[in-house]
């Protein structure tokens, strides 16, 4: 059997391995560009659990486990230091008890902490504005490039062809059953199709009939020069200001600052802002003081592709037969991708996934008006 | 393939900032990375305060001439960063400093 997946990012590069490791020996991958340039390189590498539908606690859950394993196999960078959901205001702290209830009933173990244990937890925050914290241990952070590489090496050591520079133009189908993929390097003929190709899986599906409603909302994250480490959890987040200014600290050292500034969808990923510096640095320096003190190295763009519901597009499409989509991940794709790898490979050699939530997120959900509900969905 | 040239490629630092050494790029290359952006990511080259104005087009024309690709075909997705130098954040953040006890004055972005 001979499975062309479109996308080189993170899930596509998953689903890939995974198709491998289970004796599959033509696994074939195009990419647009080079292998990561999407959002699977531009994300600033954290996960969490604590999430507000049950969809994504069930298969973040899952995920994280894959994502110790891999730590474990594969000896790279993941870990798992906690989220903390900073509140500055006394009421935010009832919100947070809610979650944290939500949390626990799904066997998330959040909960809510108060400004000693935060100070402790970090030790830099200017403990005098902020009134506590949502705490969830589960969440953590890694290094993305490194744990990406790996799994490029180990997708081309198993057999896995990754072409870069091939984009699909279209698709080709008849009778039901998607036959080829249309590239300016040519054509390419497969038995099972995946699309794993973030935003740009709407235009490959428009080309036979298929809607995916998929746009790609601009995010705008800073990285500063490395320092000694500073920022202890996976992610830090301040709640209680607008678009939620979150921080973290990569292993090399550099602070990562980002935060939602409003933007057009579809907006080019080279259309920086002036403005962001200011909206982003500002709310952060406010919960640490030190930041005043460092450089801004660099700025980039990356997208979360949204769909209508913010949950990833999983599953087959029909009416095609061997046609899969891993899509939309809404900002979550890179913790989701060891789970997404063994869900699309669970579909395509045994017709359905072992964790049935997943099910909820095939994509005739938005046909058929049954939508997930999420709310936080930022980090 | 004496211990002399390991030497030398162990003691030719290519990318200053981050220490990267042309040992570091040929054991990436050697590794599987076949792709420049994703080793030039890999190895953080151009992620340090030079943006990569010292040092991308030395790893670049090693990793052509190792791949027996052009320099083009090399550099085609790679993208430079604002801003063109390291900018210090006090810049941006006219906060007000009482909650600090005031032990330094933010200049604004004027003086």
């Amino acid at each position: 059997m001979r499975i062309l997946i479109i996308g080189a990012g993170v899930s596509g590069l998953f689903i890939a391995y995974e198709l491998l490791k289970r004796g599959l020996k033509e696994v074939l991958v195009l990419d647009a560009k080079t292998p990561g340039y999407g959002a699977s390189l531009r994300n600033i590498g954290c996960f969490r659990s604590s999430f507000t539908s049950r969809e994504h606690v069930l298969l973040m859950k899952e995920s994280i486990a894959k994502w110790l394993e891999i730590k474990r196999d594969w000896g790279v960078f993941i870990e798992q230091r906690g989220y903390l959901w900073i509140a500055r205001r006394e009421d935010t702290l009832d919100v947070f008890r809610e979650l944290a209830k939500f949390h626990n009933s799904h066997g998330v173990p959040t909960r809510v902490i108060g400004v000693d244990e935060l100070s402790s937890r970090e030790p830099y925050i200017n403990t005098s504005i902020v009134k506590g914290a949502l705490f969830d241990p589960t969440a953590g952070k890694m290094s993305v490039i490194e744990v990406f590489t790996e799994l490029y090496i180990r997708v081309k050591k198993m057999g896995g062809i990754i072409i870069p520079h091939t984009p699909v133009e279209r698709l080709v189908s008849s009778g039901g059953i998607v036959k080829s993929a249309l590239t300016p390097r040519g054509e390419y003929a497969a038995d099972v199709f995946v699309v794993a190709a973030a935003e740009g899986s709407r235009k490959i599906l428009e080309s036979i009939g298929v809607n995916a409603p998929i746009e790609p909302s601009p995010r705008h994250p800073l990285v500063t020069e490395p320092y000694a480490e500073v920022i202890k959890s996976g992610l830090v987040i301040d709640w209680d200001t607008p678009g939620s200014p979150h921080i973290t600290q990569t292993q090399h050292g550099s602070i990562i600052l980002a935060r939602d500034i409003k933007d057009e969808p579809w907006t080019p990923l080279n259309s920086q802002r002036h403005d962001a510096f200011e909206k982003i640095i500002k709310p952060l320096s406010e919960l640490y003081p030190f930041l005043r003190n460092v450089n801004v190295n660099r700025y980039w763009m990356g997208y979360y592709d949204m769909t209508p519901d913010h949950h990833p597009i999983y599953g087959p499409v029909k009416p095609f037969e061997n046609l899969y989509i891993a899509a939309g991940f809404s900002g979550h794709g890179l913790m989701m991708a060891p789970i997404t790898g063994v869900l699309i490979a669970d579909w395509i050699l045994h017709g359905r996934p072992r964790i049935s939530v997943a099910e909820n997120l095939v994509l005739e959900r938005f046909e058929t008006g049954r939508l997930v509900k999420e709310i936080a969905v930022v980090g | 393939m004496g211990g002399e040239e390991v030497g030398v490629e162990k003691a030719t630092i290519i990318c200053r900032c981050n220490d990267v050494t042309l040992e570091d790029i040929n054991k990436a290359i050697e590794a599987g990375i076949d792709d420049f952006e994703l080793l030039r990511k890999y190895l953080k080259i151009g992620f340090g305060p030079c943006q990569g104005r010292g040092c991308l087009l030395i790893a670049a024309r090693i990793f052509a001439r190792r791949m027996s690709k052009s320099l083009g075909d090399v550099l085609v997705n790679y993208s430079v960063r604002p801003p063109i130098t390291p900018i210090p954040a006090k810049y941006f953040t006219t906060v007000s400093l009482a909650f600090q006890g005031g032990e330094e004055v933010s200049r604004g972005g004027k003086s």
